[in-house]
């Protein structure tokens, strides 16, 4: 029987604890917080499967296409085709699992209009979709806990991999109770971390993800990959707190994107792109939403209060709570904001990293999405990968490893011990700040050469001082160690988007404003002894 | 205005209390107000002392997650839905759960919650599709955050030993209303570490930040079982 050590508990890693349980070996499924806190819970718009006699003669190949379309063709279409042919098997699954889906008058499983999509293939729960699948995985897991095949390790922070000569045979995390360092050795282990919001400060997503998972590896050897690909999701409020999102389930209900002039209401998307025009993929609607010349706003109200109290209660709530507006009678003010991220580690159809015995899952792995992701893929694609990784790990041999980590851990647990024992009054949280300052200023929806070059040196220069500083124990001494991955991994970001020549999905240079056909391919960045090195590749050719 | 925190080191530590003096704005909520301490330059407390950061449990900042659930002016809300305008006096005051061991400061161990769903073998066993007129408060009753707030405000919840709480009574329901083959044990388990210890109090119904119906729940449960 196998151990599998699973980091990180929303959608992806809780279904690849289950389907590992599932095929007979044993998870060990680690995380610094339950599973209800997982950025999982936010996902509110639908998971896409073609299911038989969909929507006007729906199939998988459409569906294969219009992902491979949406990612501006830099996605594997191999890899695409594995996700798209499992989607109806994944939903049938779920639905097994008792996740309450909204379902027709028939019974029958209810569809929505999606981004970027010619059919209704979004299945959905209201517009808490997310929610309502973390629900139901975790009491299926909790099956499996009760059966001693899972088990939960929570109040654990990652820190590092336990790798030796390309081999991982485990990993390091702090225990925040015990204040010390504690190893878990693994046959494999899979990492299911999320994306990168806190690169950038406050997002629409979790607080949790940071991205500092990514940075460490990368720090470690493993490759990353499409960087440079970073969603703005178009319908975004503000709040006093963060930015929050609507869902596109507002727009594949029938919402209507708009700004004034003259004292009349434009339609600019529908103008442009005729009647389906709300629903292009996300990164040509945050585009149009950055280039228009006034407050954009979405209108939902002439759906009706019953439909929207119906499918759209959440939006309904969020609008009322923390904005004060009534979205049964008023418009609501919306803006691009960072939402996902279409890069992370470079996984191969298997979604193994170049490591041995480490995976990765969900939206810390960067795959099939190519330049810009669909609605409705992500909770696929969390799910597929989770079971496409334990699958592969039931099958596979892991590769042996004698490595003795002894030193290593004695000397990390002294390196922490150092960073506690500081008075230092100096914040972490200023080196945070700064790093989402550049990112977004540097970075941001629209780039330039200039721009890029001015973060990068910014960040080297942080990079210099970084772990000269002493920082405020009192705080987490997480928030310290993790801060050089961060600054490298925001360094590893800036650098694929300053190389990548060209615009394309969510990558939009306005010195190379056109799409270039010898780029259309995946960037992958590698870090070597201090040196960021570029190259590419097709996805479907990745395999280690 | 004021803000005072029970504040706390680590798990060992005594507890002690802290004031700090915050530029706030009424419509911005709790979680916003600990930001803007935690994100000055350098804290200090309303008599000009030096203060560690405060420690607070944050993920979505928008009521889906359930991580900031804390004591606000004596009653437990989620930090990120409790907006300063509906705060009534001139002092704001924060405590940690009381109902769970504290971490740190405001963040307190709620593993106690997981434990128990365990321990009451909650899950499904072979799925059966819910009734149309069991959707809308199934749907509701998945949405539970397993925030504790239904467990900190329960006069007949203290340690979780034997008495699991509201939360527990709507996962069961959500389970029982679903399996073909488990309703029997999850109605026992719901017997034994629910309906045997609640007094019907019902100060759950009200603290829910999902609004979760707690007593159709039980309706369910006690209907089924007859």
């Amino acid at each position: 029987m196998k151990r599998v050590l699973i980091i990180g508990s929303g959608i992806s890693g809780l279904t690849c604890a289950v389907e590992t349980a599932m095929a007979g070996n044993c998870a060990v499924l680690v995380s610094p917080y339950p599973s209800e806190r997982a950025q999982s819970v936010m996902a509110a718009g639908g998971i896409n499967a073609v299911v038989p006699n969909g929507d006007n003669g729906d199939s998988i190949d459409l569906h294969v296409r219009e992902t491979l379309d949406g990612g501006c063709r830099i996605a594997g279409e191999r890899t695409v085709t594995g996700l798209c042919t499992d989607a109806p098997h994944i939903l049938t699954w779920l639905e097994g699992l008792g996740v309450v889906f909204t379902r027709n008058a028939d019974g029958s499983l209810a569809r929505r209009a999606f981004g970027g999509q010619s059919r209704k293939r979004t299945a959905y729960a209201g517009a808490s979709t997310g929610k309502q699948i973390v629900t139901a995985l975790v009491q299926e897991a909790r099956k499996w806990e009760c059966a001693g095949r899972i088990t939960r390790r929570l109040g654990l922070q990652f820190h590092s991999a336990l790798i030796e000569d390309g081999v991982c045979s485990g990993a390091l995390f702090y225990d925040e109770t015990a204040k010390r360092l504690e190893p878990l050795y693994a046959d494999a282990v899979v990492f299911a971390t999320g994306g990168q919001n806190r690169l950038f400060g406050k997002t629409t997503g979790s607080a949790l993800c940071d991205g500092y998972a990514a940075g460490q590896l990368f720090l470690q050897g493993a490759k990353l990959k499409n960087l440079e690909f970073i969603q703005y999701h178009p319908t975004t409020i503000e709040t006093p707190q963060k930015r929050m999102l609507i869902t596109e389930g507002a727009r594949g209900d029938g919402g209507r994107l708009y700004y004034m002039e003259n004292g009349r209401r434009v339609y600019f998307m529908e103008e442009k792109y005729g009647e389906k025009g709300n629903l292009m993929p996300r990164d040509i609607v945050s585009k149009c939403i950055y280039d228009a010349p006034s407050q954009v706003y979405l209108d939902i109200a002439f759906l009706g209060e019953q439909k929207i109290k119906e499918n759209l209660r959440e939006v309904y709530d969020l609008c009322r709570e923390y904005l004060g507006l009534d979205v049964t009678k008023e418009s609501i003010p919306v803006a691009p904001s960072v939402h996902f991220f279409m890069g992370g580690l470079a996984v191969d159809i298997k979604h193994r990293t170049n490591i041995c015995n480490l995976y990765a899952v969900g939206e810390c792995a960067s795959i099939y999405h190519g330049a810009n992701r669909l609605g409705g893929n992500s909770l696929l694609a969390a799910v597929y990968s989770g079971r496409v990784a334990a699958r592969d790990i039931a099958q596979v041999s892991p590769t042996p490893s004698h490595a003795n980590f002894e030193s290593y851990i004695r000397e990390q647990n002294e390196k922490l011990s150092a960073r506690t024992a500081t008075k230092s009054r100096f914040s972490a949280v200023y080196i945070q700040n700064d790093l989402a300052k550049i990112m977004n200023e540097d970075l941001g929806i629209v780039r330039t050469e200039e721009k890029l070059h001015d973060g990068i040196q910014n960040l080297q220069f942080y990079l210099s001082i970084v772990e000269k500083l002493k920082y405020d124990s009192e705080i987490s001494p997480y928030q310290a160690y993790s801060l050089r991955p961060m600054l490298c991994l925001g360094l590893a970001v800036l650098t694929c988007a300053a190389e990548r020549r060209e615009t394309r999905g969510a990558h939009i240079r306005t010195d190379f404003p056109q799409r270039a056909d010898n780029m259309a391919t995946c960037t992958l960045i590698d870090y070597n002894n201090g040196a960021f090195d570029v190259t590419y590749r097709n996805e479907d050719e990745l395999c280690w | 205005m004021l803000v005072k925190i029970k504040r706390q080191k680590d798990a060992e530590s005594a507890p002690y209390w802290q004031t700090f003096s915050v530029d706030a704005d009424p419509d911005m909520t709790v979680s916003a107000l600990l930001d803007r301490l935690n994100y000055t330059d350098d804290l200090y407390d309303a008599e000009g002392v030096a203060a560690p950061r405060i420690r607070w449990e944050c993920s979505c900042s928008q009521k889906m997650c359930g991580a900031c659930a804390m004591v606000i002016n004596g009653i437990p809300k989620l930090a990120c839905a409790a907006f300063l305008r509906d705060e009534k006096g001139d002092v704001l005051t924060l405590e940690p759960l009381s109902k769970f061991p504290v971490v740190a400061d405001l963040i307190v161990d709620r593993s106690i919650i997981s434990e128990n769903l365990q321990k009451a073998q909650a899950y499904l066993g072979t799925y059966r599709p819910l009734r149309k007129k069991d959707f809308e408060q199934m749907y509701a009753a998945a949405k539970c955050l397993k925030c504790g707030l239904c467990l900190e405000v329960c006069p007949n919840y203290s340690k979780g030993e034997h008495f699991f709480g509201a939360l527990f009574a709507n996962e069961a329901a959500l389970l029982a209303l679903q399996s073909k083959d488990r309703a029997k044990p999850l109605r026992e388990a719901y017997d034994k570490h629910f309906a045997a210890g609640c007094s019907k109090a019902l100060s759950c119904v009200g603290v829910c930040p999902m609004e979760i119906d707690t007593l159709a729940s039980m309706a369910r449960m006690n209907r089924s079982g007859k």
